[in-house]
């Protein structure tokens, strides 16, 4: 039953995917049906697969260092005052920044190769693992400090032994929500500038109207971003175990 | 007492003015849509708009820029929009892939697509391109431009690098991260060097083994033109042509009359490259010479089957 | 059994405070101020607690009893003009964190990521000493949770919890306790449990217990003080002889119960100082 459900999901959305074709009458150069994608798909699985590799390698690497210094901006900016008044506008600021004007600097500074596209995932990537845990910290239940504090806990302590273990759940929200962007980060570095993967291969795909390839490409993408979510979910809930996802069931004295 | 007055006389004399205004044009509209953002390549088109010579023949064109060059076929095939701007090669490749698009007049009889490398740089010749990297942008038809002219020099795609920069063509090569990039626009990418000051050198692409074509043309959804419409469309466009080559800086005021932003200096070099480059005639057709396009196209394993040419240009009588 | 009532001394800062001073686990309060949004909580409180007795303090929601509990645990800092001994007559400074006290809150504070063992040794952690586990198996135990030491927060019941952070306390070994209604969240039967269990195991140590029951504070306490007005006030109250857990349904104690209640309800609605028994 586990795996039967998500085959009914997806035979579902190709239904409703086909029943919009038949309805709409929209031509197959602006939304093919799922047969041709399914044939192009066929056809071309190889070439598709082969990028595929190169943009899940990015969307791992991006992951990997977005994270990372998401969690590292999220503990400076909880440990040191000054920190924060500094460091949060330009933490905000980085978001707004569009992407085509970023990504010619990256590159200049990165070159044509994975590093640039990994640099545009990471940055996309970092924001909401350092927010999600930078709340976290701050949001440690006062008692547990103040029980900390009576028991003599340094700074260091109190930070290291309450605020992180008590703000995993908060950081393992933001992973979840860097997880599902963190497809089109690397995607949106593809677009800038790459000759490999499957944002270049749907800009490649588009460009020669080879419409059904370019929707191929994009439903591989959109199956992968759902199994590396599944993956990152399932390993979470596994390295939180007092997390319950359900209430827990009171056990009587 | 304002309140009255404007009840009483400025409200139907606006109704008026409106409404006599509607009854007295019944123009016929139509949607162009540009291939890119406004630029000098456009030029007959904004002429033949400020000068008038639309309404002149009964006309009323809403021009719009996409952002992505691939949309505006796509949406005149599917009948969301009237007329497209687009390209020759992007053509041949559209009709095959289904598209019920038809060519029925030309902007740019020439290409404007170059092989650009920097004056003092190491590439004097095609042959040195042999283990470099080469720069350009997703567009779909850069390699088979490349092993066309490579061939000439008995050199395949294997013996060079390609580099996608996107559309830093001339930032990559400025850089020094490509020697060399295809798909810079003679009157554009050439220019861009020389506002940086440096001297730049084309490789003309007709001239190199590549068969020539027109950069720009009008398409239209045979299925739904309106071939009278679209003639004095073409009337009206031949005028722009004739008064921007006969009064070219009076052209450029026209061009920039409500658009200060296109006021640059990349965009006044290009104007001046530009002039010599579009089609006197737009209407006209060779049949001939877009046969041979075909089979080049053919012959580079872009499409399967060169089609016949009535099948996707035609000429409006 | 005879039941002597304790007579409530008239002046809080009773004549044995003076004595109390050499204690070496009491608790002493001289001239403490407080402000809360402007307004003085407490103005010139005075409070002396002796050692090894437990004392309970009542009074109507938002009077500052918790206040007076974090200021003496050194959470809440206070006016410069007040003092607070505590224990071997350290003069502790405003908002400076004594070594001798342990302190029970009225949620478990139990961390959820560890489990019962690892929650009971915390503060040996948070010190960076190495944990007694002997020690604490047995606290535990002797908490009648024996059979628990691996299990996680989220699987115990409220009661459960709550007797664990008691373990947590007694752990600590500290001379003198601080506790915030630490049973006001159970249920009353679970309530009675855990007070004649805390009743036993913290016997002998100084314990000064915040509580809204006031059956509760009559239960286990040697003294009872109500807090009422706005700058707060204490008064002593009387309650029955005998050792904790004293037997709720004991005549005397209902009786003292009664009273009780009688002065609670009128520190509720007071708002002048200084309330007469």
């Amino acid at each position: 039953m586990r795996f039967l459900r998500p085959l009914i999901i997806i035979a579902g959305l190709v239904l409703i995917w086909q029943i919009i074709i038949w309805l709409s009458n929209v031509p197959h150069f602006i939304l093919p049906a799922p047969a041709r994608v399914a044939e192009a798909w066929w056809v071309h699985h190889a070439t598709i697969l082969g990028h595929a590799s190169v943009t899940l390698l990015e969307i791992a690497l991006g992951l990997m260092f977005g994270a990372l210094l998401g969690a590292l901006s999220a503990l400076a900016l909880a440990y040191f005052r000054p920190a924060r008044r500094w460091l949060l506008p330009v933490l905000v600021a980085s978001q707004a920044i569009p992407v085509f004007a970023l990504a010619p600097i990256l590159v200049l500074w990165l070159g044509y190769g994975i590093a640039s596209k990994v640099a545009m995932a990471t940055l996309i990537i970092y924001f909401p693992v350092a927010t999600s845990f930078y709340d976290g910290l701050r949001r440690t239940e006062p008692g547990w400090t103040d029980l900390a504090r009576t028991m003599g806990a340094s700074r260091w302590v109190l930070l290291t032994r309450i605020r992180v273990p008590a703000a995993l759940p908060a950081l393992a929200s933001g992973l979840r929500v860097a997880t599902a962007v963190a497809p089109i980060g690397a995607v949106v570095g593809e677009w800038v500038g790459a000759s490999a993967g499957l944002g270049y291969l749907m800009l490649h795909a588009n460009g020669r109207v080879q419409i059904d390839l370019m929707f191929a490409a994009l439903l591989t993408l959109a199956f992968f971003a759902v199994i590396i979510y599944f993956i990152v979910d399932t390993s979470l809930r596994r390295a939180l175990p007092w997390q319950p996802d359900k209430l827990p069931t009171e056990q009587e004295e | 007492m304002l309140f009255t007055y404007i009840r009483r006389v400025l409200f139907p004399a606006l109704l008026i003015f409106l409404l006599g205004g509607q009854a007295a044009q019944a123009n016929d509209k139509l949607t162009l849509l540009l291939d890119w953002f406004i630029n000098p390549d456009h030029a007959p088109l904004f002429v033949a708009q400020e000068q008038g010579y639309f309404a002149a023949h009964g006309l009323e064109v809403e021009m719009i820029a996409p952002a992505d060059p691939n949309d505006p076929p796509k949406l005149v095939a599917a009948g969301k929009a009237d007329i497209a701007l687009s390209y020759q090669p992007q053509l041949h490749v559209q009709v095959a892939a289904g598209l019920p698009l038809t060519r029925f007049g030309t902007l740019i009889a020439t290409p404007l697509n170059t092989l650009l490398v920097l004056e003092d740089g190491p590439v004097k010749s095609i042959a040195d391109l042999k283990g470099r990297k080469v720069g350009y942008s997703i567009g779909g038809f850069e390699d088979a431009l490349l092993r066309a002219m490579l061939a000439r020099h008995g050199l395949t795609l294997d013996d060079i690098t390609l580099v996608n920069v996107n559309f830093s063509l001339s930032p990559a090569l400025l850089a020094g991260q490509v020697d060399a990039v295809i798909g810079a626009y003679r009157n554009f990418e050439l220019n861009q060097l020389a506002i940086e000051g440096y001297k730049g050198r084309a490789f003309y692409v007709e001239e190199e083994g590549v068969p020539s074509y027109d950069e720009l043309i009008l398409v239209a959804n045979p299925d739904h033109m309106d071939r009278a419409v679209l003639r004095r469309f073409l009337d009206a466009l031949e005028d722009g042509v004739r008064y921007l080559v006969n009064h070219p800086d009076e052209s450029w005021e026209l061009f920039i009359r409500g658009r200060a932003e296109l006021d640059d200096e990349l965009n006044r070099l290009a104007w001046r490259d530009t002039l010599t480059r579009f089609a006197l005639r737009p209407a006209a057709l060779d049949r001939a010479r877009y046969a041979r396009f075909a089979q080049f196209m053919q012959d580079q394993g872009l499409i399967e089957k060169a089609l016949t040419v009535k099948d996707y240009a035609t000429v409006l009588e | 059994m005879t039941n002597n009532h304790n007579q409530p001394s008239d002046n809080p800062a009773s004549k044995n405070s003076r004595a109390d001073k050499n204690s070496c686990a009491g608790i002493s309060l001289t001239a403490v101020s407080l402000r809360y949004e402007g307004k003085y909580l407490f103005k010139e409180l005075q409070l002396d607690l002796p050692q090894g007795q437990c004392s309970a303090l009542l009074g109507p929601s938002g009077v500052g009893k918790s206040s007076l509990l974090r200021l003496i645990a050194g959470l809440q800092p206070f006016e410069p003009s007040g003092r607070v001994i505590i224990g071997k007559n350290q003069a502790q400074l405003p908002g400076h964190l004594s070594t001798e006290i342990a302190y029970m809150a009225q949620q478990d504070l139990l961390l959820p990521w560890l489990n019962a063992l690892d929650n009971v040794t915390l503060g040996a952690r948070l010190r960076r000493q190495r944990p007694d586990h002997a020690r604490a198996r047995d606290l535990l135990r002797r908490v009648g949770l024996a059979d628990y030491e691996r299990a996680l927060p989220a699987t115990l019941s409220g009661g459960m919890r709550q007797r664990v952070a008691l373990a947590r306390t007694l752990m600590e070994d500290r001379p003198i306790i601080l506790m915030d209604e630490p049973f006001s969240a159970l249920d009353a039967i679970t309530r009675l449990r855990l007070q004649e269990l805390a009743a036993k195991l913290l016997r002998g140590r100084t314990i000064l217990l915040v509580t809204h029951d006031p059956l509760e504070a009559l239960r286990i306490s040697q003294r009872i003080f109500i807090m009422s007005g706005r700058p707060a006030r204490l008064s002593e109250a009387r309650l029955p002889e005998g050792k904790t857990p004293r037997d709720p349904a004991d005549t005397a104690l209902l009786a003292d119960h009664a009273e009780l209640l009688h002065r609670l309800r009128a520190a509720d609605g007071d708002s002048a100082p200084g309330v007469e028994p």
